[in-house]
């Protein structure tokens, strides 16, 4: 041995310093929260997802939800199959609730005003204040909104009783014309029902149901099993009556561009044509008069034949008229809804396709009454004002006068989680809940019942309590009981009280906590009304219209951000608008003629000017829009609502008057004619679409119902077996003409990227059918949701670099205001194609990219280099690229917490796309082993991709393509069957689509 | 040799030269004390490599986002460029092997600045392809090394087969540039002093000039020429398949190679007029770069111009004559669509401004080509920038079709690489003798042959 360290020694020397080390990485600063599993949680198997059932408050249909949690945490939210609404599908901002939770503007806690800072506080020291000043208010409390399910509603009017004062309930969106033409004509205080999956002839007069209506979940999944071809070749028909074409305007089959406000004519001219003398009408026989056809037809601005046509397809039946909905509440809306009702009644449809009560839960006179809440507190009525769930200083006009009446209310309160406008103002922020993390109750309509849980511990960031709790601990102080200790308790105490014995109160909580619906649906069926006289007066002209511009102008809900209310989301922002295909800013559209006429383009930033306010906003040039109207979609313009939404867009309340509708006390959003002026600025378009015409290339091409069925057996026969084979995938080459295909697989297929295909037991592969789809863009939400995508924002949006990795193409092969006797609107929904030949494979230098066995186009993120070639030799361009960090800079704490851990998050420079859901796959794939069982392949319907499971039409189906008996092979086996571009470039992608089937002659796009 | 006895002047391809010691004297003069004009232009050169690496810097910084690009235009200014530097580099290796073994007489005075050149333009391309990609440090995937992971890169692709052509192709065109300057560089030696004369002893391999030196240089010499004459053809031909395997419309051509090969060699020679017209001037070597030489290189330009318009027309034709709608609309997209005024700088400096090289005059005008030669690399860089940019743009699925811009960061990068391509240049005028003097002197007549002729007669 020599001297100097000895091998012994030096180990030990590591031995220690390098257990110090690790014990100083290991000191407690700053990690307060350290949880290990010591004992661990019975529901938590780290790896596994443990998924509990809850209720969507992102509007009022009020979805059923699945709620997947992992290690505690909520990653993604699912439609709930059991629940009545729902029935498994989610629309976006049912998606986009999950970004409310994590959303890092949430109030870190109590916060008391300080002159013009916001102080954090304990909630003791809130309560007490909040204690105090009701105190001192001494009856003159008002509570606006509140009603966040059955049981929180009659918990808040038992505290405003209590401590003396009223609440108002209040509702940006709400169809509260139709709940009140209902009453009026039936004398049932309620939506009816809809059956539109019974219906054959579906007339809509403005109602957008698909994006904005009642319940879009619900009716979206009955309107595709209503409107998309069945196997016998029979198909409904939709007749959209409306100035503009919404979602759901897209989706009809024939557009009637009527006046906006003329719903009422054109409903009683038909309904005097099937009701010739009107005597069918009963007490509105003299209306029904008045409106022959000829009156109807002028009112409406369309021709007397258009009329008797419709209403003479109407009477044969099974149809269905739907009143005009939130998107075209004018000041004769619930005489339009009375109108479209009895139309119905005329067609024998009431106790058929429309059920007297017994549809969703909507506010009553949801604005009518805020007036009166605005009166007095603007006369001092009023000593403190509580808001909950509502943002009316966004959602109400200017000239509403909200804002300097909510100022003068000497303590106002806000219990909003996140900043709006509203709490802005407040003296006192109180941050309830999210709902996922909060305990409630939910009756989508009556007979429906279903229990809120919270599916994880409050986010930590946010010291926050739910509002029934305040309201409980409130009261107490106050020395009022109002049942049970927390909100929890109360609401237990509530469905206790329906049932009879505790023991089976405790089954039935348990099973509706499991299965999240309990109570009875009745289904809403209910024998046949009659009609009643009207009990208020009704006008069924043309509603007034304020001030004296060129151009009518068309305030509707967003699909993406309802009222406002989802504009801090930036998966909501970075979705393209399902009409517009707009991203992040407002827009206003206008029809290409009428733009012509004044030398208006596309990005011309106008001053709109109504007598209410003016705005600046730039233009969309939209074809399927009157010539005489505008629109702009409400939510954008927030001034304090948090980072994504602040600033975006312009805020289209400012352009109306305060009115409510008469009798139905709903805020009028077509109430005002404008005046459009350019400004000389431009401002280019945020999209994602590059040209809406498809250049006749084979993308998305429909057939006529006519023609289905038609096909010559022989061409189908000759290309049978290569269909075959493409169909279970593989590299085959398409043989020379009139060749044979050559046996399968090639000698040279069984290397490289191709290599043992033929070994495997699944070809996995999908199909959409095109008839269904409406374009809703709920898949593109689900996919961003569950495969960690993140928003780019709108600088790099506007530079074409958005990442979802699907979107939602809309091709107009016939949008005309002019001739628009038959519409035909293209939704395509483009994802990766997963190409048995696929073009982006050979070209990757580094097999980042390749095929596995099952015929899955994977992308292996940690191999890419980012040379972008196999992007530029996509022809789908499908393709995304990491521009930078986006998912490190754009994300921020505790957005982050939403990651699904079984995704990878990807980084600066790579390519990423769709991977059919591979984790979906695996983990199906792994329980079939831990089951084992015998063949150890998923079962079929097993792997459910998170589009699929979102979509509210049913369009979507995954499966084994290898599998005859599996449901995809079966839907895949139509005539309809194509894949796009297949027939020009041989990609042989195993995403199969089902052509769109129109009711006229396909005159161009058809390329078959 | 007998340097002071005059030669003969006026029968030969450099009239002015009086005797065999001038070309050393002149030659040689290029590596003395540089002028304010070398200063200058080595000045904004070197300011220009700053904006070259700090505009990458920042890009790896930052992220690839930094750059215009988007979907659908994956690739833009970058591989354009790269196109570009490639073609560059083609007419160096031309001009000193191809014209080397046809035994063209006027390739002596140019070609040491052509492979020059061709050196420091492979230098320039050769990065590109690492600034353009997302994840520059596994770069390195893309060699086939043997690994832990069992993983080689994908031998389908052709941005492999573009990293052998490219490195294959510096390492050839690199040893044929030094193998070519050592009895040069032997030269310089003998009247350097200092640290010069030490660099040049070693690059010089210990050249004395002896008769089997000479021989083997010959004979190496030829070699490497025939060994560097095919990769001439390969190397452009290889990247012109990075698009023509791609399925993208105006891509996918079979056209493609022969097509690049040709655009290859006229921006190539038209550089070197670019180059050789202000050498010429700083050094004062009018007398070894004549009006002869640059009126064959010139021609050379005009009959690659014509092959290069009868392919741009070919491929339009094609896109009729095919009858596919796809490809029809892409071509008529590149004439009027988004980005025509790209393709129209294309075809008025590739095919308009070149017919003005049928007259004798111009050819004979140095300005003129200088101005013309200009002209040239404007519009190949633009015929590159129209194929890669103008294709993509506009492919198979109408709702992706984009608009793609070029950022400021892409623009630095862009000017940078000229001035990198330019510092190495700079500096080689003032370090190798920029004409080679051996070969020179070879074409030049013996005196000794002249005066024994004298003798005879």
């Amino acid at each position: 041995m020599t001297d100097g360290i000895k091998r012994r020694d030096f180990l030990k020397v590591l031995g220690v310093s390098g257990a110090g080390a690790t014990l100083t990485a290991c000191s407690t600063e700053n990690v307060e929260r350290l949880l290990p599993y010591v004992t661990m949680s019975e529901d938590i198997i780290p790896g596994v997802s443990t998924w509990y059932t809850t209720v969507c408050d992102g509007c009022a249909a009020q979805c059923g939800m699945w709620v997947r949690t992992r290690e505690g945490r909520v990653v993604k939210v699912e439609g709930n199959p059991n629940h009545p609404v729902s029935q498994g599908a989610l629309c976006s901002r049912g998606h986009a609730t999950l970004q409310h939770l994590y959303n890092p503007d949430r109030y870190p806690g109590p916060m008391i005003r300080e002159g013009d800072v916001l102080r954090q506080t304990t909630w003791e020291e809130a309560e007490a204040l909040l204690a105090q000043r009701i105190q001192s208010a001494a009856g003159n409390a008002l509570f606006i909104g509140g009603a966040t399910g059955p049981s929180m509603a009659r918990l808040v009017d038992a505290f405003v009783r209590a401590v003396g004062g009223r609440r108002v309930q209040y509702d940006a969106l709400s169809d509260a014309p139709l709940r009140e033409a209902t009453r009026i004509a039936f004398g049932v205080d309620e939506l009816p029902r809809y059956e539109i999956s019974q219906a054959r002839l579906l007339v809509s007069f403005g109602d957008d149901f698909l994006e904005t209506g009642a319940s879009p979940v619900e009716h979206g999944r009955a309107f595709a099993r209503m409107s998309a071809a069945d196997e016998h070749g029979s198909k409904g028909r939709f007749v959209f009556a409306g100035p503009r074409l919404s979602l759901t305007g897209l989706n009809a089959d024939e557009w009637i561009p009527i006046r906006a406000g003329a719903e009422a004519a054109l409903a009683l001219g038909m309904a005097a044509a099937i009701a010739e003398d009107g005597a069918a009408a009963g007490p509105y026989a003299s209306v029904v008069r008045a409106y022959d056809v000829r009156t109807a037809a002028n009112a409406a601005g369309v021709s007397e034949d258009t009329v008797r046509q419709l209403a003479e397809r109407f009477a044969e039946g099974p149809s269905l008229a739907l009143g005009p909905g939130v998107g075209a509440h004018h000041r004769n809306a619930t005489a339009a809804n009375v109108a479209a009702l009895i139309l119905n009644f005329v067609a024998g449809n009431v106790g058929r396709t429309l059920h007297v009560g017994g549809g969703p839960n909507v506010a009553t006179r949801p604005f009518s009454e805020m007036e009166a809440a605005i009166r007095s507190m603007a006369g001092g009525q009023v000593g403190v004002v509580m808001v909950h769930g509502a943002n009316p200083a966004y959602s109400l006009p200017p000239s509403s006068g909200f804002a300097e009446a909510f100022g003068s209310v000497g303590f106002k309160v806000s219990f909003a989680s996140a900043p709006d406008e509203t709490s802005a103002m407040a003296d006192l922020i109180l941050p309830d809940r999210h709902f996922l993390e909060a305990w409630g109750d939910s009756m989508p309509r009556s007979g429906v019942m279903a229990i809120r849980q919270p599916a994880m511990q409050p986010v930590p960031h946010f010291d926050s309590k739910q509002t029934g709790d305040v309201v409980l601990s409130v009261a107490s102080r106050l020395g009022h009981s109002l049942g049970g200790a927390t909100f929890y308790e109360h609401l237990r105490g509530a469905h206790r009280a329906m049932h009879g014995s505790d023991p089976a109160f405790e089954a039935a909580w348990r099973e509706a906590l499991r299965s999240g619906v309990s109570g009875h649906d009745m289904g809403g069926a209910s024998g046949p009304a009659q009609l009643r006289g009207p009990d208020a007066a009704l006008t069924f002209d043309l509603p007034e219209l304020d001030g004296d511009g060129d151009l009518t102008l068309l305030v509707h809900p967003s699909a993406r951000f309802g009222a406002g209310e989802f504009a801090n989301s930036p998966w909501m922002q970075e979705l393209p608008d399902p009409v517009s295909k707009v991203m992040w800013h407002s827009w206003l559209e206008m029809n290409p003629r009428t733009a012509e006429a004044r030398g208006i383009r596309e990005g011309d930033v106008v001053t709109v000017e109504s007598p209410h306010g003016s705005l600046e906003v730039p233009i969309r040039i939209y074809p399927g829009i009157r010539e005489d109207s505008v629109a702009l979609a409400l939510g954008g313009g927030h001034t304090d609502f948090g980072r994504w939404a602040n600033g975006n867009g312009v805020n289209a309340v400012t352009l109306l008057p305060a009115v409510s509708e008469q009798p139905s006390g709903a805020f009028v959003t077509v109430a005002t004619t404008v005046t459009v002026t350019p400004t000389g600025q431009r401002r280019r378009t945020v999209t994602n679409e590059g040209s809406s015409d498809q250049h006749d290339r084979p993308i998305a091409p429909a057939v006529a119902l006519a023609e289905l069925g038609r096909e010559p057996a022989g061409e189908e026969e000759a290309h049978g077996e290569l269909k075959e084979l493409q169909g279970v995938g593989g590299f085959v080459p398409v043989p020379a003409e009139g060749g044979e295909p050559t046996a399968f697989p090639l000698e040279g297929s069984r290397h490289g990227n191709y290599a043992n295909a033929h070994e495997a037991r699944a070809r996995w592969g999908m199909a959409i059918d095109l008839d269904k789809c409406t374009g809703c863009s709920a898949c593109v939400t689900a996919c961003q949701a569950e495969n960690n995508i993140p928003w780019v924002g709108e600088q790099q949006a506007l530079m074409g670099r958005e990442m979802q990795w699907m979107r939602i193409e809309r091709y107009y092969e016939h949008v005309d205001a002019a001739e628009a006797s038959h519409l035909d609107v293209r939704f395509l929904p483009m994802l990766c194609q997963h190409c048995s030949n696929a073009p982006c494979e050979p070209v990757c230098p580094v097999f980042a990219t390749y095929h596995t066995p099952e015929g899955v186009n994977v992308q292996i993120y940690n191999r890419c280099v980012g040379t972008r070639y196999c992007a530029n030799n996509c022809p789908y361009k499908v393709r995304t690229y990491n521009w930078y960090r986006y998912t490190d800079e754009n994300v921020p704490e505790p957005m982050n917490w939403q990651w699904n851990p079984d995704v990878t998050v990807r980084t600066n420079g790579i390519m990423e796309k769709c991977s059919f859901c591979m984790q979906r796959i695996r983990e199906a794939e792994n329980r079939a082993v831990v089951e084992r069982r015998e063949d150890r392949i998923p079962r079929d319907g097993e792997i459910v991709p998170a589009c699929q499971q979102s979509c509210p039409a049913e369009a979507i189906v995954f499966g084994n393509l290898r599998d005859p008996n599996s449901r995809v092979s079966q839907v895949v086996r139509n005539e309809r069957t194509y894949r796009v571009l297949d027939e020009i470039i041989n990609t042989q992608p195993a995403v199969n689509y089902l052509k769109k089937v129109t009711f006229h002659e396909v005159a161009s796009g058809g390329h078959d | 040799m007998a340097g002071g006895t005059p030669i003969e002047r006026g029968a030969l391809t450099h009239p002015d030269v009086e005797r065999l010691s001038d070309v050393n004297r002149d030659v040689l003069r290029a590596l003395g004390r540089p002028g304010l004009g070398w200063w200058a232009l080595f000045a904004l050169a070197a300011a220009g490599v700053g904006l070259f690496f700090g505009s990458w810097g920042w890009q790896l910084y930052r992220g690839i986002g930094v750059s215009g690009l988007m979907s659908p235009v994956g690739w833009g200014v970058y591989i354009t460029t790269f196109v570009f530097w490639v073609g560059i580099a083609h007419s160096g290796t031309l001009i000193s092997a191809i014209l080397f073994l046809f035994r063209a007489p006027w390739r002596q005075s140019i070609y040491r600045a052509a492979e020059a050149m061709t050196v420091f333009a492979v230098m320039t391309a050769g990065l590109f392809p690492l600034i353009h990609v997302g994840r520059v440090w596994h770069a390195y995937w893309l060699v086939p090394y043997p690994n832990s992971r069992f993983l080689w890169p994908n031998f389908k692709s052709p941005l492999v087969w573009d990293v052998f052509a490219v490195t294959t192709y510096f390492t050839v065109s690199a040893v044929f540039f030094f193998l070519g300057t050592i009895p040069d560089v032997a030269a310089a030696r003998d009247a350097a002093k200092g640290l010069r004369k030490k660099l040049y002893s070693v690059i010089s391999l210990g050249w004395r000039g002896t008769d089997q030196q000479w021989h083997h240089f010959g004979k190496a010499y030829i070699f490497l020429a025939a060994l560097a004459t095919p990769l001439v053809l390969s190397v452009h031909s290889v990247v012109s398949w990075d698009f023509a395997m791609g399925i993208v419309p105006g891509w996918h051509a079979t056209i493609f190679a022969p097509y690049f090969v040709a655009g290859a060699i006229f921006s190539g020679v038209a550089m070197v007029i670019t180059l050789t017209v202000p050498m010429r001037k700083i050094f004062g070597l009018e007398a070894y770069l004549t009006t002869k030489h640059f009126d064959a290189m010139a021609k050379l330009c005009l009959l690659t111009s014509l092959i290069v318009l009868y392919a741009y027309l070919s491929e339009f034709f094609m896109a009729w004559y095919s009858g596919e709608e796809i490809e029809r609309t892409a071509f008529w997209n590149r004439l009027f669509g988004t980005y025509w005024w790209a393709s129209w700088t294309m075809l008025t400096c590739n095919g308009l401004v070149p017919i003005l090289l049928w007259f004798k005059r111009v050819r004979h005008s140095i300005p003129a080509l200088f101005v013309i030669s200009i002209f040239i690399n404007i519009g190949m860089w633009f015929e590159r920038y129209v194929i890669v940019v103008t294709s993509l743009h506009h492919e198979y699925e109408p709702w992706a079709w984009g608009v793609y811009r070029p950022s400021i960061v892409e623009m630095g990068i862009l000017i940078g690489s000229f001035c990198w391509f330019g510092f190495w240049f700079l500096l080689f005028t003032r370090l190798l003798p920029p004409i080679a003097i051996q070969e020179l002197k070879e074409v030049l007549p013996p005196p000794l042959r002249k005066q024994r002729q004298e003798v005879h007669s």
